[in-house]
């Protein structure tokens, strides 16, 4: 068995752009750091299906319910992947998924409020898929861990089909006008400053990313940040739909700017912001860290079954 | 005017795979007259789920040619498509992709 590297060896492995392969490549801090990152990616993955699920059920079509259920096995394999490659590296998948406390789930707060229509789910399928797309397209591009930057592949294209859903649906919605299009202005009135809280902690006040040093990743927050609004923002006005964000050029440079105090209040029961009312990161650090309406209900929905059945199960041997 | 039919669905990509409708070998006639064209297609399974998509992008890119002023779609389900009906380009293309076939 080879060695574990030191810490200086492990960093010329990094710094060189090669790409690591196996645990016995890897420093403990690099295996932490790796595990957290997956976790994140494996979580986000999990809760979609029952946050998608819950909303799919109100289809307006068999097609567009088996496109909405294709969603979520898309969303269930991705996980897999994460879990999978946590297990490789000694975690115990099952453990994982079933037998954490719904607050320890680590996933983006955005999921834990309710998505009540097909609207909202297109608009999150628009939205928050972009996110998860900007996000794993980084890691695709310049993750350091081969196994998750391979197992990616797919995961883009698929990606890509969910986004798609979420335009499609998005610009049908605004054509038909009147109270649809009343509906998905609401839709994306509370859920654009979700996802763009969705990138976390601005550069400003993060001063040291782990993750980039490993180049588990290859984008700060506000590089992501900035490309889902370069996105989102001139789609959503193409298709006639208010955002409160818009262009500005700065040193020649385009930079995407928000029409509103970020961070500020969210009502997540009314499923409202206040503009009005700026916050702090800390006070967002402790709604998420509080998690959101839907949290225990959407790892209740995978959980309770497992153990029942578990249960059951073990009875009759 | 076939061929460049034809053609133009060959730039029709699949919404879920990396390869075209054509090279999927979906595509089972195609044929026109007066500028109405008659499509005969199928999926790759009766679930598709981007079916709908399929339907829109086909009509959208054959509207597109000089000539043509109407598209009619029949979705046929015989004969069953299977991997067979794959040109040696889209099987290269999934292959590729990491899709065994």
């Amino acid at each position: 068995m080879e060695a574990m590297p030191t810490a200086a060896e492990f960093e010329k492995t990094i710094q060189s752009g090669e790409l690591i392969e196996s645990s016995s490549e890897m420093t403990p801090e690099y295996l932490r750091e790796l595990k957290h990152t997956l976790i994140v990616s494996g979580d986000t993955e999990l809760i979609s299906a029952p946050a998608y699920y819950l909303a799919a059920k109100r289809a307006p079509s068999i097609n567009a319910f088996m496109t909405g259920i294709a969603i979520i096995q898309d969303e269930l394999a991705h996980a897999h992947i994460a879990y999978h490659i946590l297990e490789e590296l000694g975690e115990d998948q099952e453990k994982l998924i079933f037998s954490r406390d719904p607050k320890s789930f680590r996933y983006p707060y955005a999921f834990d409020v309710p998505l009540d229509s097909w609207t909202e789910l297109v608009v999150a399928n628009g939205m928050y898929d972009q996110a998860g797309f900007c996000l794993l397209g980084d890691i695709h591009d310049k993750c350091s861990y081969g196994p998750w930057k391979r197992g990616l592949n797919k995961v883009m294209a698929e990606e890509n089909f969910h986004l798609r859903n979420g335009r499609t649906w998005m610009k049908r919605i605004s054509q038909a006008g009147g109270s649809a299009k009343e509906e998905l202005q609401r839709a994306v009135d509370w859920m654009f400053p979700l996802s763009v809280e969705w990138f976390g902690l601005p550069d400003s006040l993060k001063m040291h990313s782990t993750q980039l040093e490993y180049r588990l990743k290859g984008l700060t927050n506000d590089q992501l940040r900035q490309w889902w609004l370069s996105t989102v923002v001139p789609y959503c006005e193409e298709i006639g739909i208010k955002v409160p964000a818009h262009k500005e050029t700065r040193d020649g440079k385009d930079v995407w700017q928000l029409d509103y105090p970020f961070p500020c209040e969210f009502d997540a029961e009314a499923k409202r912001w206040d503009f009005g009312k700026p916050i702090t990161w800390d006070d967002v650090l402790v709604r998420w860290r509080d998690r959101g309406p839907r949290n225990a209900e959407m790892v209740a929905m995978f959980q309770e079954e497992f153990h029942k059945f578990r249960k059951t199960h073990h009875n009759g041997s | 005017m076939s061929e460049r039919l034809w053609a133009a669905l060959s730039e029709v990509q699949d919404p879920e795979m990396p390869v075209n409708l054509v090279d999927l070998g979906v595509i089972y006639a195609l044929s026109e007259c007066d500028g109405v064209v008659d499509v005969e297609l199928t999926f790759t399974a009766m679930g598709c789920p981007a079916s709908d998509f399929i339907l829109d992008d086909v009509r959208e890119r054959l509207l597109r040619e000089e000539g043509v002023r109407e598209v009619r779609i029949q979705v046929v389900w015989n004969p069953p498509w299977t991997a067979a009906r794959l040109t040696q380009e889209g099987r290269d293309a999934l292959e590729a992709w990491g899709l065994a076939v």
